[in-house]
């Protein structure tokens, strides 16, 4: 496999960054996963978490290096997810239980399975084009397919943040499975959460993304976005992978999954912590490891 | 940012499990202290305690870190736990030990083997301009056999400097302060830049941090070995690089050390990297063979000048 991917997190105007985001390869399979913390409800954050840390762990666990079926692994990840929130709720005595969006896809054979829960999205974008993209599944879009709105109507709707389906909450979700995708050289698979496309202009989001040069076109849109979300700018998480065949020459930047272990891989998952200074930071359990670690090596070679 | 100092822990405090003794040294990362531990051994503990993040005021045992320096403070801690790591893994007896790592004061110390001595800085500074060649060479030698096993781990110092290297009661070198050390170099942040000493760094270290290798620190030992005979470093290599001021050693200390040990000193600080010894064991090998020493002193100028025809002849 051969692709270049970029992912940012912003936390916006907000005193929290509730949204979470990862992707982890191994040589033969690629999974991304965003998810968005309902910010009404308790621990929003928590439940993102929990949600893109069991999926990214899920996926390290099954994929050697491939999984065995796309669909069932979305099916049971995602839901396994859900109940790992419910059971986070019940250990932790919680009265409201924690809700989070979840966006997870699964990119193994050359083909793109994808699953969703709540109004973050993916867009799937070739040669320039819209191919692809999830259907939020809010009030205001159910009333948009029945005619009762239309989208200008539908962007200053007074609900149109909420959600009928989310892991976490009282009913169980209701999930939706993409078909399998192949995948083009060129293509761009894109998942963000609603701080960013709800700002941005119908059409912006494919348009700069085209190019499929992420590294750069991620961090502008996040720019456009922020700034159109002025002083209200909600959390805002774009992850953007564009596709490459596996014999193009070296292109600056990509991956590439040829010479890895079967049994290996990489994981990076952004969104922990307080905004923009996670590059820098340190949690406690990451000092309390690496002292461990130093004090395990002095020990050793004594 | 005004740059404050910070206040050492007090003489008799109880840190973890050792009593401090007094402040050894204060640097702009860190202080260090001798202290003791339930023993009664000596050892030296390094306190994580950057000048510009963090301040710990008189009489106050937590440093105060604004909210705005916390990510700056935590990058300078993983810093602080690469030497760490660097070190807990070497054990040579020319390499200062590490013994123990600990978190307490919202701080993290390493705590080390504490050597009695002196640092070769002072040695040189207090014999000027009379430091033996045989000294050096002996000094420098058994110094790269730690510096080789350091470089046998994947990790160069990077800031090896006469006040870096202890010389124990017996003479025999110990390698201290593995601040610089990077096992991958990482990318710098403006906040902490690392931390080097101008008139000993390479080239290399000021710009093409990709081009650090096993050549950086050795030419680091030629700029030792220079300040050895000249009681301070040579200029600046980055300065170097555009206008070179540097006499070479053949020529500032012709007659007064074998040409052979000052050429040896001339071939490590060329700027071109790929024109120094290119590892320890080269340099090694060179320092260790026996040369007469030229007569530290010149009678008469005859005399004198035949010792620089000698020097030109053995040149040639």
């Amino acid at each position: 496999m051969r692709f270049t991917i970029f992912q940012e997190s912003r936390i916006g105007k907000r005193r929290t960054n509730q949204d979470r985001v990862a992707y982890s390869y191994t040589r033969d399979a690629l999974l991304m996963v965003l998810a968005d913390g309902m910010g009404g409800h308790l621990y929003g954050e928590i439940a993102a978490q929990i949600s893109v840390q069991f999926i990214a762990q899920s996926f390290q666990q099954e994929a050697r290096p491939k999984v065995s079926d796309p669909v069932l692994f979305l099916s049971r990840v995602l839901s396994n997810a859900h109940h790992a929130i419910l059971d986070y709720a019940f250990d932790k005595h919680l009265t409201d239980i924690p809700r989070t969006t979840v966006v997870a896809c699964l990119i193994q054979d050359g083909v793109a399975h994808w699953a969703h829960a709540g109004d973050s999205r993916l867009y799937m974008i070739r040669k320039g084009r819209l191919l692809y993209q999830t259907r939020d599944h809010s009030r205001v879009q159910l009333m948009l397919d029945q005619g009762l709105l239309d989208a200008e109507a539908a962007a200053v709707h007074p609900g149109r943040n909420r959600i009928f389906s989310c892991l976490g909450g009282n009913h169980p979700p209701q999930i939706e499975f993409s078909r399998g995708v192949s995948l083009a050289n060129g293509d761009v698979v894109a998942i963000c959460s609603d701080g960013v496309w709800g700002p941005l202009e119908p059409g912006s989001l494919v348009n700069t993304l085209s190019d499929g040069r992420v590294m750069e076109s991620v961090p502008r849109l996040m720019n456009e976005a922020e700034e159109l979300g002025g002083h209200q700018c909600d959390n805002m998480t774009l992850i953007a992978m564009t596709w490459h065949d596996d014999h193009q020459e070296d292109i600056p930047d990509t991956v590439s999954t040829r010479t890895m272990p079967a049994d290996a891989y990489t994981t990076q998952m952004e969104g922990f912590g307080r905004g923009k200074r996670e590059q820098e930071d340190l949690s406690e359990d990451e000092i309390e490891k690496a002292i461990r670690e130093i004090n395990a090596a002095i020990h050793k070679f004594k | 940012m005004a740059t404050q100092q910070n206040c050492a822990l007090p003489s008799g405090f109880q840190l973890d499990h050792y009593r401090v003794e007094r402040q050894l040294s204060l640097g702009g990362f860190s202080i260090v202290y001798l202290a003791y531990d339930q023993d009664g051994t000596p050892v030296a503990i390094k306190e994580y305690l950057p000048n510009s993040l963090a301040l710990r005021a008189d009489g106050e045992v937590t440093p105060h870190v604004t909210e705005a320096h916390q990510g700056a403070f935590r990058y300078g801690m993983k810093c602080f736990f690469e030497e760490g790591r660097a070190l807990a893994k070497l054990v040579h007896p020319n390499v200062v030990r590490v013994l123990n790592f600990f978190r307490a004061n919202g701080t993290v110390y390493m705590v080390m083997q504490f050597e009695r001595g002196r640092t070769l800085h002072d040695y040189v500074q207090k014999n000027k301009g009379n430091v033996r060649e045989r000294f050096i060479r002996g000094v420098f030698t058994r110094m790269l056999n730690g510096l080789r096993e350091v470089h046998a781990h994947k990790l160069l110092h990077l800031d090896i400097k006469p006040s870096n290297i202890y010389l124990r009661a017996d003479g025999t070198p110990v390698l201290l302060d593995f601040g610089a050390a990077r096992q991958t170099l990482m990318s710098d942040t403006p906040i902490l830049k690392p931390m080097y000493t101008p008139g000993f760094a390479s080239p290399e270290q000021f710009a093409s941090r990709e081009a650090l290798g096993p050549w950086s620190d050795i030419y680091s030992v030629g700029a030792s070995m220079y300040a050895c005979l000249a009681g301070n470093s040579p200029q600046r290599s980055d300065e170097r690089i555009k206008h070179d001021t540097v006499v070479p050693a053949t020529k500032a200390w012709a007659g007064q050390y074998s040409p052979h040990f000052l050429a040896t000193i001339d071939w490590c600080l060329q700027l071109d990297p790929l024109k120094r010894p290119q590892s320890c064991f080269a340099l090694q090998k060179v320092l260790a063979q026996r040369h007469r020493e030229a007569p530290p002193q010149q009678k008469t100028w005859l005399e004198g000048l035949g010792s620089r025809l000698k020097t030109m002849i053995g040149r040639s």
